[in-house]
Order: structure tokens, then sequence, then C-alpha cells
């Protein structure tokens, strides 16, 4: 048996021989990407990715990941697969100029005419949401939704509502119905982190120590 | 004895011991999103049972770090599910489906404990256990509807865990006094819930809940007779804290 300064290890029997199973190519469970909102009515931010076999597990990692250390008030979660995404520009340039204008007889959404809406989805149109990045190395930003028939489409369309601002140096559209969202009746399992201060870093407080250490010991 | 501090040895030294039994998968969880999941959880349940040393210890017990680490099998209050080993990961799943079920309900109760320190407490714990019952919700009905060999270990794990599960609900002789003082429910309330909580996760996979009726509920833990699993777990536990207990950290 495997011998451990880990006595876990040890408990779990592992035989010394065992050889590594070969393991196929891609093994991997597929990818999430996962955004938080702060707080209340602040717009959903991108935080990271997480690896799970479905949305719903995605969503339980994802609470663990990003929200053990920073406090939020609710987490979104899409299937990577599901993103649309435009080239990435300069950080003065805007990525929606990479993008095609709408045809001239298309309406941009949001609109709230009840009788556009029902027409548009008549004519199997969808909600997507856009995200959207002002500056490299900051996290993309939910924008607002449009509506349109693919995510090409929905690009598009974010164009014409949102192509002004700038710089934008890349855009995300995702169906509205890929998102799954934190349930609002669940608010408080957002609520506790903020009296975690024990699980941080910065709770243990060493440098004093590590100072006396290296001047004690100044070959170390 | 006051039944504060029987209650409260008893929710203290569960999380205390189920925090330390699934912080043993930190480093060896299934894959690592799961992992820093599981740990992170076993770290809420050691915080929570510092909350409960502390309520103890403004009644007039020792230190938390005392009771925690000082303290030989036999003065334990936990019952024998928490304590044993952590096996593979489908017990180590099904334990944390059975325990937070249990244990979700219990604080959602004490949130309105006649003992208003408790109650705080209760009412602070809430999201985080929620969350735990989630998670565990999750992997039971994920688990419970994949694949034969899946199915078949839940099955198994659900077969041996529960006669353990029902002695969460072990009583003592404080129970009355308890129930009478308003302080808690009581174990009988509480069982009958946690059944038809568990019993509505389980319905919407393909395992089945163990005949009850003839299910022998493993008791003892309450009344200080363990497994022989718990004194090594409280040996290594308390290794370091051992060498120099007046050690400040």
């Amino acid at each position: 048996m495997i011998q451990s300064l880990d006595p876990r290890m040890n408990r779990l029997g592992l035989a010394e021989t065992a050889p590594a199973a070969a393991k196929p190519a891609l093994d991997q469970f597929e990818t999430y990407e996962v955004f938080h909102q702060k707080k209340e009515g602040a717009p959903f931010l991108y935080v990271g990715p997480v690896h799970a076999p479905e949305a719903d597990l995605a969503f339980l990692f994802a609470k663990e990941q990003y929200s053990r250390r920073f406090a939020c008030t609710g987490m979104w979660v899409v299937p990577t697969a599901a993103i649309a995404v435009t080239e990435y520009v300069g950080d003065t340039e805007s990525a929606y100029d990479t993008l095609p204008l709408l045809p001239r007889t298309a309406t941009p959404a949001p609109t709230d005419e009840s009788g556009a809406e029902e027409a548009a989805y008549a004519a199997g149109e969808e909600d997507y949401d856009i995200f959207h990045l002002k500056k490299r190395g900051k996290a993309h930003q939910h924008v607002g939704k449009v509506r349109a028939a693919t995510p090409a489409g929905a690009l598009q369309v974010a164009k014409a509502v949102f192509g002004e601002q700038r710089p934008v140096v890349n855009v995300w559209a995702v169906r509205s119905a890929e998102v799954l969202h934190s349930d609002d009746d669940d608010r408080d399992i957002w609520a506790t982190t903020t009296e975690k201060k024990y699980r941080d870093a910065i709770s243990y407080k060493v440098q004093d120590r590590i100072e006396k250490f290296k001047a004690e010991n100044p070959q170390a | 004895m006051d039944p504060r501090l029987d209650l409260l040895y008893r929710l203290a030294d569960d999380q205390l011991i189920l925090g330390h039994r699934n912080s043993e998968w930190n480093g060896l969880g299934p894959i690592l999103e799961e992992d820093i999941a599981f740990s992170s959880m076993a770290q809420d349940k050691l915080g929570h049972s510092l909350q409960l040393y502390g309520l103890l210890h403004a009644l007039g017990e020792a230190e938390p770090d005392t009771v925690a680490f000082t303290r030989n099998a036999p003065q334990f209050h936990c019952c024998q599910l928490v304590e044993l080993p952590i096996g593979e990961y489908d017990f180590s799943l099904t334990r944390h489906f059975l325990f937070d079920h249990a244990e979700l309900l219990r604080f959602e109760a004490l949130a309105t404990s006649s003992y208003e320190p408790l109650a705080q407490v209760a009412r602070k714990l809430r999201g985080e256990l929620k969350y735990h019952a989630l998670h565990a919700n999750t992997w039971m009905k994920r688990l419970g509807t994949a694949t034969d060999e899946a199915i078949e270990r839940m099955q198994a794990a659900l077969d041996f865990t529960l006669p353990y599960a029902l002695g969460i609900f072990e009583k003592t002789d404080a129970e009355a006094e308890i129930i009478s003082s308003g302080l808690f429910m009581g174990e009988d309330v509480l069982q009958s819930r946690w059944l038809e909580n568990i019993t509505k996760v389980l319905s919407q996979t393909a395992l089945t809940l163990p005949d009850l009726t003839i299910a022998t509920p493993v008791m003892g833990g309450r009344h200080g007779q363990h497994t022989e699993h718990l004194q090594p777990l409280l040996d290594e536990m308390a290794e370091v804290f051992r060498l120099d207990p007046t050690a400040d950290w």
C-alpha cells in the first residue's frame, strides 16, 4: 500500500503498483461561464468559468467558487458553448464596429409596444442577453436584452442599441433561455458570506513573524 | 442538567465532527469544483460549531477550543452518523443529504427558539444551511437518475446510512423540558418533517427509501456511546492543539 505522510491517503489503502489508467483524450466536463451581481440593482459582471456536467451543478459550483470570499446578491450561469462572441479589438476601438449593420427593415429591440413584441416572437425571435467588455483586464458586463432570431442577429441588434458606447473591446450574446438565474426565493444563500473573515488569508497576521524570522535567519 | 446545555452540546458536536470528517475530502474530491464546494461546506460546519460552542461558553462552559480539543469520545454527544469514516463519495454524499436535511429543518425551527441567543445564531446560519441542502439535493437527483452503477451505489449507500441517520433523532432525558420550555420543537416533529422532505427529493430519483419500520435506528451517540471511529478522529483533530494547548494562534 502507498504510505504517505497524509493519514487520509493511507486510509484510502491505495495499492503501490496501481497503474495510472489511460485517460480518454477529452475527459473534461463542459464549461459554464458565471456572472455575479455585487449588490442589488447593479449590472451582472462576468467572474469566471466552472466545469460541470449540467447547469444545476454548475450553479452549485459557481456559488462556492465565486461567492465564498466576496458577497453578492445574485448569480447567473451560462453554458460556454451558448455564447456568441465578437472579435476582440484594441482598447480605444469598438467591437461593435466589426459587426455588419442591421438590414434597413429590421427594428432594433428592446421595445415595449406589445404588438411589435408579439409579432417578433411569432416570427421566431427570442430574447438575448448582451454583455460587453469596456477594457481588457476588466470583466464583461451585462448591458441589456435584445430580440433576434439568431445569435449573429442578436449581436447586430446589440450594435444598433449599444453601439454608440465606446471603447468596447468585445461583445457576448447569449439566448436568455440558456441563462440559469439564481432564485429570488433563495436570496438568503448569499446573505451570510460577509461574516466569514476567518476564511480570508488576510486573517492570518504573520508578516511581523516572517520579518522576525528573516532577521534571525539571514541565510534562509 | 440545564436543557440548553444538553441541546447545545448535541448540536455543536454534530457540526464539529461532521465538519472535520467532510474536510478529509479536501484535495481528494472527485473534481476540483466539487472539492472546493464540499470543503467549503465542511468549513461552514466548523464555523457553526464555533458559534454553538460560543453559546455554551456564555453559559459557563469552557472555551470553545478546550471543549472541542480536550474531551474524549465518551464525552461527545454527536450522533454516530457523523463520526463514520468518509468511505467513498457515494456514502459521504448520502450522509450529507440525510444529515443536512435534518439540520436545515432543525435550525429553521430554532430560529424561533425561546432561547434568544440560539434563535439569533439559527437565523444567521439559515442561508448556508439552505445551500448545503440544495447541494445535496442536486447530487442525489443527478446520481439517483444517472447510470445503473450510480443508482446501485447510491441505493446501497442509502440502505447502509439510513439506520445511522435515524440516530440523529435520539432523545435525551431533557427532551420533555426542551419542548415545554419552548427551546425546540423536539426530535419527533423534526424526524417527521425530515422524512417528508427527503421522501420528496428521493421520489424524483430511481432510489427507494428503505422501509423505516424494519430499520433499526443506531442510537447511543447522544449518550456518549460511540463507534470505534470517533476516538481516532479526535486524536487526529487535536494532534496539533495538544502539542501546546497554551500556544497563541
